[in-house]
């Protein structure tokens, strides 16, 4: 059964035998290895192990799929782990082009779309783990669905594969995973409450890329002042991408609602004292110096030295790498995929791969989901807009509401464990752009209370906006006023003024909660032919998606397209 | 009709440490305590105290600290005692309302001993020191809703810290959550007129109650003004009574989909409509399973 690439196995193997004979419980794997330790009986194991793991992965995840209990990526992953721990290590060192990570805060998705995008009109097949599982176990199960029950992966000739990845999970990936090239795009606040501080996470990632070996490249920000110093002490080869165009510095564009932006990293990384900012382009992304220790941003080796905005989705660069000169337009929505372009096209140069697919790549990309996708529904067009952190938000707003356009908004807060429980941040986002330049605004979520406090305290009046929350308050139901009876009481002077009366297209018995209710209101209200911004934290973001789908309307996120 | 242009009372609120210590939100407390004032005719300007600003307790009305990052946190502690310490003593002594939330609650008690490292001075206002017991130990976050004034408070904690009271009575008792210490049920420390506590989220938004009843105490002390004379700053309106003449006023409100003029003679309505408040805060005691309580807030309406 076991033909051919006999060192993967044999290191994962041996990995596997140290980590087993740590435990004093379980002392007889190391010893029966140890009584036989002939290499083809070792690498038989190992592939047996993964040809099992392969097996009861996919058992696990066709039952999943099978009971609609979702895409069944994340359950494979799980169960072919725990039935062989170095599953991911076996199967990704068989990739003939190797692995690529991606990762940061903001834009790991439609970083590495750009970058598979690339990869694939250069002639390379391209395997990705699926959206939204950028944990172990999606990346465990995108590797297991491709593998046969051998322990081999079906067609990894012409394979390379890019992990995006989840900040906290980088240095377990490093350990698994042989990698070719790195990107660290950028670290924002995210979710407190699960990643714990910025400063936490950096020193994660410096821990982590110790390990790397010399032959990966990494890519890095050299925008962002913490990723940017992964790469002062690294050994290998470091690519660096930035931003060059001083006309984008928020001082010389003068918005002054730019001026209490968040920023989560403001001191040097090296000694504690403030950085100086000749130019910043959003949060703390920019070009620094420590004025006490001298550390400053490195120039960049892939830099964008103009942008200009022609739409609402057409940004056009003009990229300058040491080979190469030439603009490119990204067709997507916000100033931070100016950065995922530049992170892209830098991870593509240190692949060696040519300019055209670069350009061709980014160019016909198509958004991936929730970072700007377009549905039409009922001669409305619906742009989704994910935003989960204040930074995200605050991109998001300045993309919408720059060009003084009024908008009709469905803004969605929810506070699940993928969202963060915290949602104190949405007092740090600029709602205040959204003053007077909504045509339209309905809130709803988990927090939908939260929200339109927050929008209330931006100085959106409350008949201005509809709040749809998810369920009514049963302590109401309670106070025996309840609003069907159309008696006036406490639930008429709550509702009244915030839940807008029933769209007369909606049926009588109907609910008016819940995120089904609050689309139908918002659809409602906007004129046919206009476009509705949703603008979704991540797990509305995965509601939305179904809701869209039970209507018939986008195909299931889980189906790959091409090969 | 007097002259709404000039405020009759004016506050100042000094925000210390806005640049280093705004990790949760904290801008949701300021915002809340601007707006709460504007709309009865209070004035208040927000002063920054910054590192290496002192502190000079005549030429504030109230204070508000918030929390940060560790790395943040350290330089923070140093100035604090250099720069401000004995301002915001004073300050503390003569009554003056102070709000710290988290971090700038941490650094007001004696000390912060850091799971390694070396210990944080505080400024010991209030009588407690905090701990971090490792980062083994897992931090206190979650939702939280106390018991406060006959009343509650809710928000969300995030800390890794353990802080025990010594002589300082906590702001509340915990319902729901962990509060000081995930041992004791207290929450928060209260040494005169200064309140600690790990609530954020932001904190005052949803307890309108409280930014209120922080109001009322800088009132009281830079104005001398009982209760009663608050309850009516608190309860006028001054844009309604600017615009509405002879004593009448006219609102439209909309009742399960039906518009009726109220109107009405003699007081205006209060300029602050808090349902929109007592909702978030009610809807977060259900999402404890504090039923009782969401029933008790929404009597607040």
């Amino acid at each position: 059964m076991p033909e051919k690439k006999p060192s993967p196995p044999v290191e994962g193997e041996g990995r596997t035998r140290r980590r087993k004979s740590d435990p004093p419980s379980s002392p007889s794997i190391p010893t029966r290895q140890a009584a036989n330790g002939k290499r083809p009986a070792k690498r038989q194991r190992s592939s047996l192990r993964a040809g099992l793991a392969v097996l009861g992965g996919r058992a696990a995840g066709a039952f999943s799929r099978r009971l609609h209990l979702g895409g069944g990526t994340s359950i494979t992953g799980i169960v072919a782990q725990r039935l062989y721990p170095d599953i991911v290590s076996h199967l990704s060192t068989q990739l003939a082009y190797g692995s690529v990570l991606v990762t940061g805060t903001n834009g790991k998705t439609t970083t590495s779309g750009f970058i598979a995008a690339i990869l694939s009109d250069a002639g390379l097949r391209v395997w990705r783990n699926r959206e939204g599982s950028n944990l172990m176990r999606g990346i465990a199960g995108a590797l297991v669905i491709r593998a046969q029950p051998n322990g081999n992966l079906r067609r990894s000739g012409q394979a390379i594969s890019i992990f995006e990845v989840d900040e906290a999970v980088v240095p377990q990936i490093v350990q698994k995973v042989p990698l070719r090239v790195a990107v660290f795009n950028n670290l924002f606040r995210d979710q407190l409450d699960r990643y714990g501080e910025v400063d936490t996470v950096a020193s994660r990632w410096q821990q982590a890329i110790r390990v790397l070996p010399e032959s990966t490249i990494l890519v890095l920000n050299a925008d962002d002042p913490a990723i940017a110093h992964l790469g002062k002490s690294y050994p290998g080869k470091v690519v660096y991408f930035g931003i060059d165009d001083a006309s984008l510095d928020l001082a010389v564009q003068g918005n002054s609602s730019d001026r209490h932006q968040t920023i989560d990293t403001r001191t040097c990384i090296q000694c504690g004292s403030d950085l100086t900012y000749t130019m910043r382009f959003y949060s703390h992304l920019g070009h620094y110096i420590c004025s006490n220790c001298g550390n400053a941003r490195p120039p960049a080796d892939v830099r964008a030295i103009s942008v200009t905005i022609n739409a609402f989705d057409q940004m056009r660069i003009t990229v300058a790498t040491p080979t190469q000169q030439g603009e490119i337009v990204i067709p997507l929505p916000g100033f931070y995929n100016i950065y995922n372009a530049l992170a892209a096209i830098a991870a593509a140069q240190a692949l060696q791969i040519n300019w055209e697919p670069i350009v061709s790549g980014i160019q016909q990309f198509k958004p991936a989901f929730g970072r700007g996708e377009r549905v039409q529904i009922g001669g409305r067009t619906i742009r989704i807009l994910l935003a989960k952190n204040p930074t995200g938000f605050n991109e998001v707003l300045r993309t919408l509401f720059s060009e003084g356009e009024k908008r009709h908004m469905l803004v969605m807060l929810n506070d699940n464990i993928a969202d963060g429980r915290d949602v104190s941040w949405i007092w740090d986002v600029d709602f205040e752009r959204m003053v007077r330049h909504t045509e339209t605004l309905t809130v709803t979520g988990t927090r939908a209370f939260d929200l339109a406090l927050r929008l209330k305290y931006a100085g959106i009046a409350a008949q201005d906006m509809q709040l749809i929350p998810i369920a009514p308050l049963s302590s109401t139901n309670k106070s025996a006023l309840p609003a069907r009876a159309g008696k006036p009481g406490l639930r008429g002077s709550i509702s009244g003024r915030t839940i807008v009366e029933r769209p007369a297209s909606i049926p009588r018995g109907k609910r008016p909660y819940g995120l089904a209710y609050a689309l139908d209101t918002a659809l409602q209200q906007t004129p046919t032919g206009e476009t509705l911004f949703v603008v979704p934290t991540y797990t509305g973001l995965l509601e939305l998606h179904r809701e869209l789908e039970r209507r018939g309307l986008t195909p299931h996120y889980w189906e790959e397209k091409g090969p | 009709m007097n002259d709404n242009s000039k405020p009759q009372f004016t506050l100042t609120l000094g925000h210390l440490y806005p640049d280093q210590l705004n990790l949760y939100g904290d801008r949701g407390n300021i915002l809340t305590l601007q707006r709460r004032c504007q709309l009865r005719g209070i004035g208040l300007r927000v002063v920054s105290l910054g590192i290496g600003d002192a502190l000079a307790p005549d030429e504030y009305d109230l204070l508000f600290i918030g929390g940060g990052q560790d790395k943040e946190q350290a330089p923070v502690a140093q100035d604090l005692y250099e720069m401000k310490g004995i301002g915001l003593w004073a300050a503390v002594e003569d009554d003056m309302p102070v709000l710290a939330v988290c971090g700038g609650y941490q650094l007001l008690a004696h000390y912060y001993r850091p799971a390694s490292g070396a210990d944080m001075r505080g400024l010991g206002i209030f009588d407690a020191w905090t701990i971090h017991k490792g980062i083994h130990v897992p931090r206190c976050i979650g939702d939280i809703a106390i018991a406060w004034n006959g009343s509650t408070l809710v928000g969300f904690e995030n800390h890794g810290g353990r802080t025990y009271l010594g002589t300082a009575k906590p702001l509340g008792k915990v319902l729901k959550g962990h509060g000081n210490n995930a041992e004791d049920r207290t929450e928060g420390a209260v040494y005169r007129h200064a309140y600690g506590t790990y609530l954020h989220g932001s904190l005052l938004p949803k307890n309108p109650h409280f930014a209120d009843y922080l109001l009322a105490l800088a009132l009281q002390r830079s104005y001398q003004l009982n209760d009663s004379e608050i309850m009516e700053i608190f309860s006028r309106n001054p844009l309604l009574e600017d615009r509405v003449e002879s004593g009448t006023w006219k609102r439209v409100e909309r009742k399960n989909g039906a518009s009726t003029v109220v109107s009405g003679t003699l007081t205006a309505p209060p300029a602050l409509d808090d349902t929109l408040e007592w909702t978030a805060h009610a809807s977060m005691l259900e999402r404890l399973g504090l039923h009782h309580a969401a029933g008790a807030a929404l009597r607040h309406l």
